[in-house]
């Protein structure tokens, strides 16, 4: 008689899919139409003088409220970066044909850096202290895309 | 005065793949430890439990667990962080003197069940980072290593000795399933890149893991073993989420290191301690870490892989087990940690060993780069 073959042990998918409705505040809302115009703004905290962008309207290290406005950038400075050969997808690794350069930029004026991606330049010239300018979508979609990415100045 | 509490026994599993759900996976774990130490559950007086709703895809994420582990209607609690944050949550519930022992239990199944670069992705700011999409695991811990790497003149080489010497350990010990004992530098400098310069051998493993640590006051510690580890200093901090900190050096794991010191009575740690288990899932954050707890010099992740100062037979034994490139699930990793000082202290760490240990520390983390640190000195001498 033939033996049965062994029972599958089976994995079952259990998909965890939910639209989540968060409220962005008044301050990203404000950076983002901020944006729209082609301008970048960030927030200063009246204690450390920390400037932050994207804005936040309270400084953690501080515990005090945020709400001194000042427009940052559009150009700025490399502070660190990578160069990615993979992106994430859903936690899944797949590796990219051509690789994303990130950067760290501080922009003119801003103290906290931001990370966007630079174009318009090889991969080997992505270097730390790489003059950089704002890149904005135009039209404007009214997102935080808006800021497109960065491009190396001149 | 609070009273004092020892670890008196641990049990870990940590594996790619474990074969079965996470409450089996307790439930041998668990069975098979009470029997060793001659214990039943009913001996358990507090029950603290490690795990996260996200990365076990239900919200409560211990409604599972209770039974497996044996708290069924037992007194019975969760920390959702990692899982030194838990050690320290029981050892602070017994010197309170309202319980005599208490089971700490951490698991996750980042290996078989969910993607823990999943599970980061979900941390981070759901309305500006999640929107961009350019923030990540990996992205974020390749602009620490740059950071460190170009603030140090660490090297790509002395990067890849960090994982050759965790591969090597891990292969030594039972608990770990990602070591090597033959790594090479070549193996490493000939991993792929991730994100420059992270290369995929810096990584730690995707893990099904548990780990189990019995802890005791004084009298009931001195019933239920002969080899108490005592637990001399505990120390905590937590950084912001934001890019303002500096990345490439850690100040919440120097706070955390410098509180338990404190409490444990360390003025001079690299002296003081035998060896360090640390939770590096980075290759590039061990110097970090060593460099926060005082262990060596600022910026010398670089000269102190060259010297091998971190073997086992080093001047500071760092992660004898192969630490978190060994094996790393989510919310025991740091337990692990844990357990691994425990196993050295008590003379159990078998080819791991480091001779004459008598006093350790455990770091565990959680977060992205190194933001929120937890820190714990044990000792056999009980002071």
């Amino acid at each position: 008689m033939a033996e049965k073959p062994e029972r599958l042990v089976v994995d079952v998918q259990v998909p965890l899919d939910y639209t989540y409705n968060y409220r962005i505040g008044s301050f990203l809302e404000r950076y983002i139409k901020g944006l729209g115009d082609k301008k970048i703004l960030g927030v200063k905290c009246p204690a450390c003088g920390k400037v932050a962008v994207p804005p936040r309207s309270f400084c953690g290290a501080c515990n005090k409220p945020m709400d001194e406005w000042v427009e940052v950038g559009p150009e700025g400075t490399v502070e660190n970066f990578t160069i990615g050969h993979v992106k994430l997808d859903r936690g899944a690794v797949e590796k990219l044909d051509d690789p994303q350069l990130l950067a760290m930029v501080k922009l003119e004026g801003a103290t906290v850096p931001l990370l966007a991606e630079v174009k318009g330049l090889a991969a080997a010239d992505l270097k730390k202290g790489l003059r950089v300018k704002a890149v904005f979508k135009d039209p404007a979609e009214d997102s935080l895309a808006d800021l497109s990415h960065f491009e190396p100045v001149g | 005065m609070l009273r004092k509490v020892a670890i008196v026994g641990q049990a870990q599993i940590n594996a790619a793949d474990v074969g079965k759900s996470r409450e089996r996976m307790l439930f041998d774990l668990v069975r098979e430890f009470y029997k060793e130490m001659g214990i039943t559950r009913h001996d358990i007086d507090t029950f603290v439990l490690c795990s996260n709703d996200f990365s076990a895809g239900h919200t409560i994420s211990n409604v599972f667990e209770d039974c497996p582990v044996g708290a069924y209607m037992k007194d019975e609690t969760k920390v959702e962080a990692d899982g030194v944050m838990a050690v320290t949550y029981a050892t602070a519930r017994l010197m309170s003197g309202l319980y005599d022992t208490a089971l700490v239990v951490g698991n996750s199944q980042g290996g078989s069940v969910m993607r823990p670069y999943l599970m980061m992705d979900y941390t981070m700011n759901p309305t500006y980072d999640r929107q961009l999409g350019l923030l990540n695991e990996l992205s974020a811990a390749a602009l620490q290593a740059r950071a460190y790497m170009e603030a140090f003149g660490m090297t790509d080489e002395q990067l890849a000795k960090v994982v050759v010497r965790n591969l090597r350990n891990a292969a030594k010990n039972p608990f770990a399933f990602n070591g090597k004992a033959d790594a090479s530098l070549d193996d490493v400098l000939a991993s792929e890149f991730l994100y420059e310069p992270l290369r995929q051998a810096h990584c730690y493993p995707f893990t099904d893991g548990a780990c189990v640590l019995l802890m005791a006051s004084e009298e009931k510690a001195k019933e239920l073993t002969d080899k108490p580890v005592w637990v001399k200093g505990i120390g905590d901090s937590l950084d912001t989420y934001y890019p303002e900190r500096s990345v490439s050096r850690c100040k919440s794991v120097k706070l955390a290191g410098e509180r338990a010191y404190k409490m444990a009575g360390i003025s001079d740690p690299a002296n003081d301690l035998d060896l360090v288990e640390v939770t590096a899932k980075f290759a590039h954050q061990e110097p970090i870490i060593c460099e926060g707890l005082g262990l060596f010099a600022e910026g010398s992740g670089g000269d102190v892989a060259d010297r091998g100062l971190s073997e086992l037979d080093g001047a500071m034994p760092v992660c004898p087990s192969g630490g978190a490139l060994g094996a790393y699930a989510f919310s025991s990793g740091g337990m692990v940690r844990l357990a691994e000082c425990y196993r050295q202290l008590t003379g159990t760490a078998g080819d791991t060993q480091v001779a004459d240990a008598k006093t350790a520390l455990a770091h565990g983390q959680d977060g992205l780069c190194l933001q929120h640190n937890a820190v714990m000195v044990v000792s056999t001498e009980e002071g």
